[in-house]
């Protein structure tokens, strides 16, 4: 009988716990918070997220404007932080407006397929039969295709530019998501707990928002942070190689491909929106596997 | 095994069915003609009727399909608008070049990302899996064209030891492989490092141990061979994401390969260059991961295809 008065110990500190929900939050945060890299990266993630909304507010020059005089200012040189290239554009102009189109293919086509594809793959997974037969063999189909190629191939039907890197991005990328949700909507249906919560009686939409909802989302949560990250590279090496974005548009990728025949001179030119890109990209590769330890404990590596 | 075969081969040529036909319409629909590429921008309206003639696009798209297929059936491939080079002189040259990185990028990314992943699973938490784990997040991080500027900064303008660019001697086919391949290994070492560890963690390996075999044997042996498993799975996506990087790096390279070609040929709007090698490169990634689904049966005799 040495346990009953430990287990009242518990029981009692349990009724002095606020609502369930409430601590499986501020839980989530508080392991944020303790993993380190994840907080750096999710800091990291939210400094770009507000240099792209208001950063081109504050731009001290247009992205475009040439001031042949001024050419080549290294960092930190007479009103312009960043210097300027080598037609005397104001660099940090065009960091900002540059860091503004990666955001805008990495998150914004991201949270489109995040959309569609949960919503694909909930759909196949609710309704199966032929709706799933046909949902699960176009993304049998897209998921994984190289999207490179398809960005390519893409250029060459539309000419090259933004448009077709992102509509590559956003045509194979739902996919993932469709596929990660559809298998865990699958599992959840069958779940003991979701069968109980059935058969007291909850309702379909109940279930759905409190039961299936919170599972499903975490791996896609995950799953968008690498996608992110990859959209932002994908994005960056075509426009480096001509296909995505086309100057004067300042995409980082333009960017350093205009730099690259000075970068024996004027290094910085390359080198500032390099840099822009390894940091935001292992930035949110941190906040993926942070969110991933954090959010989904069977998807946990070593 | 037959059955699925079949039903694998049916799906494979429906997709190329599909790819051949979105690939050829979207480039009909493609801004600007042949006659602007080729011919000088002052001609005559009816020059560029007669040229369009020649090349049969004032035919109806059904049509002008139906005579590609064919074609292509016939091993008629066409020739370059911009050069002249017959499709097939074309495949020749540009084909091997491409193979010749490609597989030394997988080569060099699989010989150095598995042992490096079992090392760091073999002595987790030591300095080697702490290198390991760095070297796996830069490699992932790092974009690989970005990765291609700081070598080509370092080995060719300050070092002056490999060229910076072009064929296709030895010397020119370090950098590109090493760039090729620094996403790959990143990948692979990873994926082999926590394969390696689900696998040490299971019952088997308590059992190995406690009938004394060698830690070496139980490691190499044992999980290594279990541990290949997602790696394998995963070969067929990893060698259609290699493809997709070989247009970008074989670009910055000025690697006359088939990625370079393809890019080149979308931005000078060389239509028949660009629509066979954008169909062969989709049928070279079907291709891989049906491949891939196979060994995956080989390997892994859990799974078997009915």
């Amino acid at each position: 009988m040495a346990i009953a008065p430990s287990r009242r110990v518990v029981w009692k500190e349990a009724e002095g716990l606020p609502p369930v929900r409430a601590s499986r939050l501020t839980g989530a945060w508080r392991r944020l918070a303790r993993n380190k890299l994840a907080l750096v990266g999710s800091l990291v993630a939210l400094l770009y997220v507000l240099i792209g909304l208001i950063g081109p507010f504050f731009a001290p020059y247009d992205y475009a404007e040439q001031d042949l005089l001024a050419a080549s200012q290294p960092p930190l040189s007479d009103g312009h932080l960043l210097g300027t290239d080598q037609l005397g554009r104001d660099m940090l102009s065009r960091l900002v407006v540059g860091i503004r189109i990666s955001l805008l293919v990495g998150f914004g086509v991201t949270l489109i397929s995040l959309v569609v594809g949960t919503l694909a793959g909930a759909v196949a997974a609710y309704y199966r039969g032929w709706v799933d037969t046909f949902i699960s063999g176009v993304v049998e189909l897209t998921w994984g295709f190289p999207l490179i190629l398809i960005a390519v191939i893409l250029a060459g039907a539309m000419g090259p530019g933004l448009p077709a890197t992102v509509l590559a991005v956003g045509l194979i990328n739902w996919a993932g998501f469709a596929r990660i949700v559809r298998g865990e909507v699958l599992h959840l249906r069958e779940a003991e707990y979701v069968q109980a919560a059935r058969a007291l009686g909850v309702g379909d939409r109940r279930i759905l928002a409190r039961h299936v909802m919170p599972n499903v989302l975490a791996p896609a949560l995950v799953m968008a942070s690498y996608y992110v990250a990859l959209a932002i590279i994908v994005e960056a090496g075509l426009s480096f190689i001509g296909m995505g974005a086309q100057p004067p548009l300042p995409s980082l990728g333009v960017m350093i491909a205009e730099g690259r025949n000075y970068m024996l001179l004027n290094h910085w030119v390359t080198t500032i929106p390099g840099l822009a890109i390894v940091a935001v990209v292992l930035g949110l590769n941190l906040l993926g596997d942070g969110l991933r330890d954090i959010l989904d404990p069977r998807l946990r590596s070593g | 095994m037959g059955a699925y075969l079949a039903r694998r081969g049916l799906r494979m040529m429906v997709i190329m069915l599909l790819a051949s036909i979105a690939v050829f319409y979207s480039l009909r629909f493609a801004p600007g003609d042949p006659s602007g590429v080729v011919l000088n921008p002052l001609a005559l309206e009816e020059v560029r009727e007669a040229y369009r003639e020649q090349l049969g696009l004032n035919q109806p798209i059904v049509v002008q399909y139906f005579v590609y297929v064919s074609n292509l059936a016939r091993g008629e491939l066409g020739t370059s608008l911009v050069t002249g080079k017959s499709i097939t002189d074309l495949l020749a040259s540009h084909g091997t070049n491409s193979l010749i990185l490609g597989l030394s990028a997988v080569g060099l990314s699989y010989l150095i990302g598995l042992p490096l992943g079992v090392l760091a699973a073999a002595k987790r938490n030591s300095a080697v899996d702490q290198v390991a784990m760095g070297v796996g997040i830069v490699g992932m991080g790092m974009p690989n064209f970005w990765l291609a500027l700081l070598l080509i900064y370092l080995f060719s303008s300050k070092l002056h030891w490999l060229p910076s660019a072009g064929c296709c001697g030895a010397k020119h086919l370090i950098m590109p492989t090493l760039v090729l391949a620094a996403e790959g290994t990143a990948v692979t070492m990873r994926m082999m490092r926590s394969s390696m560890l689900e696998h040490l963690g299971q019952d088997f390996v308590r059992t190995h141990r406690a009938k004394g075999l060698s830690e070496w044997t139980i490691v190499g042996g044992r999980v290594f061979r279990n541990a290949l498993i997602p790696i394998v799975s995963l070969s067929g996506l990893r060698i259609g994401w290699l493809i997709g990087y070989t247009l970008v790096v074989e670009t910055i390279f000025n690697w006359p390969g088939v990625g370079y070609l393809l890019v080149d040929a979308v931005l000078r709007r060389d239509y028949p260059v660009v629509q066979f090698f954008s169909l062969l490169l989709v049928f070279t990634v079907v291709v891989a991961n049906l491949l891939a689904d196979l060994v995956y049966g080989l390997v892994d005799p859990r799974i078997r295809h009915a």
